[in-house]
Order: structure tokens, then sequence, then C-alpha cells
């Protein structure tokens, strides 16, 4: 026998035979594993896809709400110079202008304040002047013809072909207004609009000297631009003429937090998709190595060099890496593609399915970088098993000493975390935050897997049962799973629970004009003497008085001592002159309402007759003025001087439809003073808009109606699809999650089934091998699940607090049941596991899985 | 077309028990005293000028209040030395249905010249002429019940042309009909000069600038003064 030649040059086609040979040995093991890779990265690809997918659709609803990529307005009309840099933005431009005036209805005699938009152009390139009939949305701007606001036509009787007349001029009306882009703010709701084309507006003899109109240029660019950049270099230029600017960016951001909200949830998502996918491989590869540590020792003792053997597996591992990441893409966007069409009934939207290149790239990287690095932990101790390891049976302590390279290959997977977290999150503050999170998360589950096999050591004595005895002696034995399942099942009810929890913490943020009772038309200007009356009139309607409260107008005249005139001699004094300027508008109840919540100070219902008013100050107001519980302060009642203090401190969410007072007087000391009242209601459609409108215009001529039904409507319906994306994105994640959670308990099936066996051979009922599996699976599984929980628990809050910063609320019972389902999973795969066994000879088992 | 919070017209009543004059001597530059108080701390001789209106009074977006063009009415008749004090009972927002309502509570104090400056707000949210004339009626009854010996000035306003030629020339007219009925002095547009000129507005365009503020005052000052009391005027 010729003595082996170290020195050997590495034949590379003997190493990938050796790799597709060795993987020859037991295929349907080898599927099993496989099949792991697959669900974590089928997991990752579809959430991943439907992440940019849903992203998409709610960006292309939210450019509705503009219309343009860029609108710039203002109440002037542009000068030369800035006219030039106004006209060469964008590629496609269309402009407006937009003012008050009374439209007059011949049919019915009818006037009303109404808002005139005049347009030229293409306007809007997002979304559509949605009309009936649908095509005057666009051909209105063909003749000298009209778009007249839904409500307006009831209210006047008005009729499509009826005209109406605007200023000098009159217009055929051409079709009814439904919905149009960008039609929010104040003035949508306090007058109806009319669209007329811009090419008649001057004939209309409305745009003279003195004509309060604004101006506003719409922009379209055809290839991606630069917004920020853009818009940043337009600011200062925009500024100094008056103007100002919005994008779409801009105006999701003053939608209000609901955007940012999703953005920053289905950012959660990607990154629980990205651990659920590092997990199902992750596990699977490292049980895989962990398996073939024998077979190496033996190749090792017929010659093979330690080099050869790390590459052998290290290219079986792509192999497998790249199998299992390619499949899972393909089963992941198979599902991205099937499920919107099964569930198409339940989903109130369209998730359009485009096929993301963008998540099918990052998976399959994803799974083969994964499968690598994992594959390297164990891989690296293959360089220093000895052939005698074949000998000897605990491969558990191989290359166990400090191994440099072990470091290396931990500090590579965190790098790989954050980076693909990166990618996900697009911030690295962000990414270092959240992997951080997730090693202390593995380090909490990893130490209790420890304690436990300690803990078990120490506890387990001779008086258990033997049955009991052997269940728990599993948890620490040698070839134990204690380590990697506390840490998949863990990790996994982490992140689903996590999942649940700020999802329904976020929807709880929605509110909706439609849901409920919440107001959408708000009545001001209402005199006392007419405030029952008007009730009488709402209630008659059928219509609920949402909220009725008396606004006086005060002026602040003193803080401590201090007036306005005291800041200009003294400069030390950190009173902002605003404070002083404002006019406030405040109300005066006895009770606080349900949108405020007291932070300081002891609310005071009612005012002591002679004594200093107690009144209520808003969080902000207090912290801009500097007012402390206790400050004194002198109100200028409209003449009447009134010396109150700061009794408490309330905050405010000013997010709802409904009166918020930055200040509140408690009863019994403004009751006379002259006041006027806003009632708030809820009106169902237009039909009861109008007439309610008509009733109350008829009998109240002074009192003014804002109907923000258009308003709420557009935003309620992005609104409701945000939520139902958040709710249909977690549901989704959520059973992917269990679904890897299942593939990762499964894996463990061969580890149990060598000394199932021999205790059967040994003599052991069926009846025994169940309990022991049942207890050890019933264990690690409760106990794992409850880690988990536990560490999502602490996990929501730190997110809701820093990420969302939103109220934290945590619904245990949910908790509870997540907590059961997944217990009784893992002893349910846990015995399906171990069912052959159970159910066949010995033997034949001991034959096929040797 | 922003929020509702502005007005722009009013009258001006003004009701002095004796002469009118005008003096122009300049004084040392003293600080007005434009905010109201009830307190009657200044002797009897002094009279009190009440400017009733809205956030075109009040001095809505303004640093400071007193640089409404009351408060530059105030500070006029303070180096003038004339014996006047000005309440500043301006609301932003103020339509003449909540004047109507409020107007009783401000006459609890004694007024002896009343400039009424209500409507703008009416005009800016189209509520119709008829109704906006009852209340200014409404309002200059109670203050000739409760006061008959005071004078009585009324600020005219307009609304921008784009509101439609029969709503201007209607709203236009409440005001010359208003003052005639009730023999009141009328500034004919409290605006004049200043409405529709950008750099006399604030970036919303209704509201005056401090600088704009000094030019109303100036077409106050001009109707105003002819019904002030000159007894102690240094000419």
């Amino acid at each position: 026998m010729d003595p082996v030649n170290y020195k050997r040059k590495i034949n590379v086609g003997w190493l990938f035979n050796m790799a597709w040979r060795d993987s020859r040995k037991n295929r349907s093991r080898l599927f099993l594993f496989i099949s792991a890779i697959v669900f974590g990265i089928a997991a990752l690809v579809a959430i991943y896809s439907f992440r940019y997918n849903v992203q998409n659709d709610v960006d292309s609803q939210a450019a509705t709400l503009i219309g343009a990529d860029l609108l710039v307005s203002g109440n002037k009309p542009a000068d030369a110079p800035l006219k030039k840099i106004l006209d060469s933005l964008g590629d496609k431009r269309s402009t407006e202008r937009s003012f008050a005036s009374m439209a007059f209805f011949p049919k019915t005699n009818g006037t009303r304040l109404v808002q005139i938009r005049a347009l030229q152009g293409d306007y809007p390139y997002y979304g559509t002047i949605e009309t009936t009939p649908i095509e005057a949305g666009t051909s209105f701007k063909n003749g000298q013809t009209a778009l007249v606001d839904k409500t307006l036509m009831l209210q006047f009787n008005v009729h499509i072909g009826d005209s109406v007349r605007v200023g000098n001029e009159f217009f055929e009306v051409v079709g009814t207004l439904n919905k149009a882009p960008g039609q929010s703010g104040a003035m949508a709701g306090i007058a109806p609009v009319i669209y007329i084309p811009m090419k008649y507006l001057e004939q209309t003899g409305l745009m003279k000297i003195g004509s309060r109109v604004n101006y506003t240029f719409y922009y379209k660019y055809d290839h991606p631009v630069d917004m920020d950049k853009l818009t940043k270099k337009l600011d200062p230029i925009l500024d100094k003429a008056g103007m100002n600017y919005d994008t779409i960016k801009t105006r999701k951001e003053n939608t209000g937090r609901a955007f940012g909200d999703l953005g920053r949830f289905l950012s959660l998502v990607g990154f629980v998709a990205l651990l659920l996918g590092c997990v199902g491989v992750a596990s699977a590869i490292h049980i895989y190595v962990r398996e073939k540590i024998a077979s190496i020792a033996i190749m090792r003792c017929l010659g093979v060099k330690a080099s050869e053997a790390f590459l052998i597996y290290l290219i079986q591992i792509v192999g497998i890496g790249l199998i299992g990441s390619v499949v899972g893409a393909a089963l992941g966007t198979a599902i991205q593609h099937l499920l919107p069409i099964i569930f198409k009934d339940f989903i109130p939207f369209t998730i359009s399915v485009q096929i993301s290149w963008m998540a099918i790239g990052q998976g399959i990287l994803l799974g083969v970088i994964i499968s690598i690095l994992f594959a390297l932990l164990p891989l690296i101790s293959v360089r220093n098993i000895s052939p005698l390891n074949t000998l000897r049976m605990s491969f558990d302590d191989a290359g166990r000493p400090r191994d440099p390279l072990r470091w290396l290959v931990y500090a590579l997977i965190i790098l790989f975390i954050v980076g693909f977290t990166f990618l996900q999150l697009d911030s690295w503050v962000g990414s270092l935050f959240f992997t951080l999170g997730i090693l202390i998360a593995f380090m909490i589950l990893a130490g209790i897997a420890t304690l436990l096999m300690r803990a078990m050591k120490l506890i387990i004595n001779s008086g258990w049962s033997y049955l009991w005895r052997q269940g728990f002696a599993n948890l620490y034995r040698p070839n134990n799973q204690t380590l990697i399942l506390m840490v998949s099942i863990g990790l996994s009810t982490m992140f689903i629970c996590t999942l649940f929890f700020i999802q329904s913490i976020l929807i709880g943020q929605v509110n909706l004009s439609s849901s409920g009772n919440q107001s959408n038309m708000i009545l001001f200007d209402i005199q006392k003497s007419q405030k029952d009356a008007v009730a009488d009139v709402t209630r008659k309607q059928g219509l609920p008085v949402l909220q009725q409260v008396p606004i006086v107008t005060v002026r602040l005249e003193q803080i401590n001592g201090k007036t306005a005139a005291d800041l200009t001699k003294d400069t030390t004094i950190k009173i902002p002159h605003g404070v002083f300027a404002y006019e406030y508008r405040v109300t005066f109840r006895d009770t606080l309402s349900v949108s405020e919540k007291l932070t300081d100070g002891k609310w005071i219902g009612k005012a002591e007759a002679g004594k200093d008013v107690p009144v209520s100050v808003e969080e902000n107001l207090a912290r801009r003025a500097n007012l402390k519980i206790g400050d004194k302060l002198v109100f200028n009642v409209q003449g009447v001087p009134m010396p109150a203090y700061v009794a408490s401190i309330r905050k405010v969410n000013w997010g709802k439809v409904q009166t918020n007072f930055q200040v509140v007087f408690p009863t019994g000391v403004l009751e006379d003073a002259p006041q006027f009242q806003v009632l708030l209601t809820h009106v169902s459609s237009n039909k009861v808009s109008v007439a309610f409108q008509q009733a109350i215009v008829k009998r109240f001529p002074n009192v003014s109606i804002i109907d923000l039904g258009l308003v709420l409507s557009i935003l309620d319906e992005l609104l409701s699809k945000i939520s139902y994306v958040i709710r249909f994105m977690s549901a989704f994640s959520i059973i992917t999650g269990i679904v890897v959670l299942i593939a990762s308990v499964r894996i463990s099936k061969y580890q149990r089934i060598q000394e199932s066996v021999l205790l059967r051979t040994l003599g052991a009922s069926r009846k025994q091998i169940f309990a022991i599996t049942a207890l050890e699976y019933l264990f690690l599984g409760s106990l794992s699940a409850l880690t988990g929980i536990l560490i999502a628990v602490a996990g929501s809050w730190l997110l809701a607090k820093y990420s969302f910063e939103i109220p934290y609320s945590v619904s245990f019972l949910p908790a509870m049941v997540l907590f059961f389902i997944i217990t009784i999973l893992t002893v349910i795969i846990g015995l399906l596991n171990s069912r052959g066994v159970l159910n066949k000879p010995p033997l034949e088992i001991l034959r096929s899985n040797a | 077309m922003q929020k509702f919070k502005l007005s722009y017209i009013a009258l001006f009543a003004a009701f002095a028990l004796s002469a009118c004059g005008q003096k122009n001597k300049p004084a040392a530059d003293t600080s007005a005293k434009t905010d109201t108080t009830t307190k009657s701390d200044a002797s009897s001789t002094v009279k009190t000028i009440l400017f009733f209106g809205d956030s075109l009074t009040a001095g809505y977006g303004l640093d400071d209040p007193s640089e409404a063009f009351p408060g530059v009415i105030a500070k006029r008749l303070d180096s003038l030395k004339l014996p006047y004090k000005v309440v500043n009972a301006g609301v932003s927002g103020e339509t003449t249905a909540g004047g109507n309502s409020r107007i009783d509570w401000i006459l609890k104090q004694k007024i002896d010249v009343f400039i009424l400056e209500l409507g703008a707000n009416d005009g800016l949210r189209g509520i119709s002429p008829t109704e906006t004339t009852k209340n200014l009626q409404s309002i200059v009854d109670k203050v000739k019940a409760k006061y008959p010996n005071a004078k009585l000035v009324l600020l005219g306003m307009q609304v921008p042309p784009n509101m439609g030629p029969d709503y201007v020339n209607k709203f236009k007219a409440v005001f010359p009909a208003i003052a005639t009925k009730n023999k009141m002095a009328l500034v004919p547009f409290l605006l004049q000069g200043v409405g529709g000129h950008p750099d006399l507005n604030q970036p919303d365009g209704i509201h005056p600038t401090e600088k704009g503020a000094k030019i109303v005052a100036e077409n106050v000052w001009t109707v105003l003064k002819g019904e002030l009391d000159n007894t102690k005027a240094v000419y």
C-alpha cells in the first residue's frame, strides 16, 4: 500500500463527486433538511414579495392624494424669473387656479359659496377626477362646461345639461364630481368644488385686482427624480416668493402617522421574515452537518485530508442551500400569486401580484449564505476531527477548544444579519438595534437552555418514575436537542408574538370616520341662543349630536405677573411672544373628554366663586409657555380680566375629528361670556348631508357647515387599506412563522430514533416511548414558547415606545392561546417524529436508518 | 382661501360728547394702553373708544396685538394727549351673528365712541348680505339702546372680486345703507390702499402687516377724528 501523500493536489472533480456520493446515502433524510430550508426561504420570499407589492400599491394610492409628483402653490401669480423656473420643472405640467366664489344655479335660483377650480392640462396624473358620467372627468376641458360637486347637484337639484353661472359666464354642467385627487384641507370641506376649464376663466370676470386666488402648478416626471434633492433646491426660491410645495412624500407625512406606521411595520415584517428564513435554514443545516461528523471521521480514517473533508461538505451544503433556496423562492412566489386568488373574497382590495425579482434574489442569496455560515460552525471543527473520533462516540466535544475561526464565523453571521437587516430597514442605527435585540433574545434563550440542562442534571433523582427520568434526562444527555429547539421554537414564537402585539396596537390607532360614530360634519358659529334649536334640528333629521361644545375666545394677559410688555423689556424671561399674541379658543366643562389624559396636577371641574379659576393646560402649550402646576395666569375674557392658575396639564390626542382645546376652563365662570357653539355630527350619505345642510341654512343662516365626508372618505379608503395590509401581512407572517417552526422541529426527527429503537429492543412498550418523547417535547415546547412570549412582550414594548412611538398595551389572552398552540404543536410534531419507531418493528428501522 | 379667521369691515361709531378736534402735537413716545381694561383707573374725563370687530381689529397674525389698527390709533391719541382710552374688543373669526350675541357682554363697560368692524367673515363664508345687514342693525340698536349718546362709526368692508359681481355689489352696499340709516360716520372701505397689495398683507393675503395696519389706522383716523371731542385739544 502506498503511503498517503498528504501533499497531493486537491482534485476538484473528486470533491464534487464525493459530495454527490455522500448525499446519496439517505435521500429521505436529505429531503427533510432541504424542506426546512425551502420553508424558510419560501416564507422570506413570499413575505418580501408581498411587502414590495403592497408598498407599491399603497404608494400609488398615496400618489392620488396629490395627483402629481410635485405641486407648487401660492396666492400670487408667479413673476417672470420664477415663472421661468416653474416652467422648467417636470415633464408634464398642469396649472390650476382656485378661488371662492358665489355660484348661481338659474334653474332653482340658488346661490351658494363654492370653490372654483379652473384647470389646464392633463392633471391628475395619478388617480382620476371621478365623475358621472365617467368621461366627463376629462371631456369637460373641451368646452364651456363644468363639473359640479355631488352635494351641490343634490342641493340645488341640478342635473347634467343644466347650467351654472360663475362670475359673468354660464357653464353647462356635464358631470357630477364624485372625487378628485388632492382634494383635501379645510377649503374642500367648507365649499363644494366646481371644475371649469382654464381657458374660460378670464371671461368670467372674476380675475381682477384684489381677487384672492390660489395658483397651483402640478408636475409629473416621466423618469425617476430625487424629489428630496429637487425640493431642497426649490425650497428657498419658493419660500422667497411666498409659495409652497408638496410632494407625494410630504403629503403622506401630513396625512398622519398611518403611512409611517405602515412603513415601520413592513420593515419589521421584513426583518422577521429574514430571521424566520435564518431559523429555518440554520437549524436544518446545523443538525445536518452535526450528523455528518461521524462520516467525516470515517473518511479521515480512509485518508481524506481535513481540508478535503471540509470542502466536500462545503460543496454539499452550498448545493443543498442552493436547491433549497431556489425551490423555496419558487414556492414563495407561487404562494404570493396564489394566495390573493384564493382569498380574493376576503381581502377587500386587490393586491397586485408582480414577480419581485428583488425578493427572489434576496431569498436565494440569503439561503445560500446562511447555509454556508451555519454549516461553517460545525465544519470548522471538521479540521480537528481525528480519525479516532470514529471509535469514540463523543463527537460532541470535537474541536471544542476555543477556535479563533469560530469567532470569525460568529462575527460573519452578525455582520450578515446587520447587512440584510439594513436592506429591510434602510437605517444603520435601526439595523444595529434590531440585530442587538435578536442577539439578546438569542442569548436569553440559549442561557435558559443551558440553565435548564444544568438544573435537570441536578434535579433528576432516582426517586422519579422511569418515564419522567428518561424524558427529562433527554434534555441534557449527550446528543440532546435542547439548545437548538429552544432557540428555534423560542425565536419563532417571539416573532409571531411580537408581530401580533404590534399589529393589534397599530390597528387600535387607526380611526376610520366611517367606522362607529366618528364625526364627519362640523357646524360652527352657532350662537348661544340657537344652541338648543340647532341640536333639535339635528336630532329631528335622525342625526347624532356627537359633540356640542361652547367656545370662548380669550387672551392670555399675564403669566406669574409677567405681561407681553415685560417680555419686550426683559429678554431673560423665557416665554415666547406668541403665547400672549395668540387668541385662545377655550371651552368650559366639568369632565375630561375621552381624547384627553391628565399628565400632571388635578382636574377641577367646577370653579369656586371669588377664587382664582383652576384651568387645565394642554401639554404642548405648557411646554412652550413654560407653565407648571400652580402658575398664576390672568386671562382677558373679552374685556374682563380673569385670574386663574394652572390646576392640571393634559395630553390631548389631536388626531381625531373632534374639538380639542389648549386651555379648558371649569364650569361656573364662562357661562355668560361671549361664545359660540360647535356641533359635531355624523352624516351617512350625500343625500342626508344635503337635506341636513338645507334644513340648517334655512333656519340658521349664520351657521357655517363643514362637510368633511368627502375628505374623510378619501382618507378612510387609504387608512382601511393600510390597516388591512397590516393585518394581512401579520397574519401571513404568523402563519409562515408557524410553518417554519414546524419544519425546524420536524428536522429533529432523526435525533431520537436510535435511542427509541434501542429502548424498544430492550423491551420498552410503545406507550413508554410515547410518554418519554411527549415529556421531552412538552417541556421544551412550553418553556421555549413561554420564554419567546416574554421576550416578545418586552420587545414589542420597546418597539412601540421607540420605533412606533405609540402607547403600548398588551393583550394577554391571545398570548396565552399562542402559548398553548405552540406547545401542543411542538408535542404533536415530536410524537409524529417518533411515530415511525412506534409503529414498525425495531429492526426495520435500524436497517433503514442506520 | 384659508381658514376662516378674518374679517374686513368695520363700522365705527364714535360717541363723544363734545365736538371734534384733531391735534397734531407730537408727543414723546409713550406706549399706548391698547388693551381692554374694565378698571376705570383714569379720571372720569377719560373717554372710551371701543373697537368692536374681528381679526382685523384683534390683530390676527401680528406679533403684538397692539400693532393692529386700534393700537395704532391708541398711540396716536396718546401722542396727541387726547383724553381717550382705546378698548380693543376684536375677536378673530367673528361674524356679524357672533358679534350680535357678544355685544351685551361688551356693553357692560361705558362707551363713548363705538367703532363697528364686522362683516368680513360673513363675506368670506358667502353669508347672505340680508343676514349681515340684519345682524349689523341689531348690534347698532343694542348700542344705541344702552348708550344713546355714544358716537357711532361704521367701518365699511368689501369682498374680493372673485366672489362674483352680484355678491360683491350687494355686500358693498350693506355698509353705506346701515350708516345712513343710523346716522353713523362711515369709513367707506377699511382696507383702502391695503387690500390686494401683497407687501402690506401677511402671507395669507387677508390680514394686514404691521405696515398695512398703519395705513388702515390712517383710513379710520380720517373719519374718527371728526367724531372726537377736542375740548382739551392743544393745537
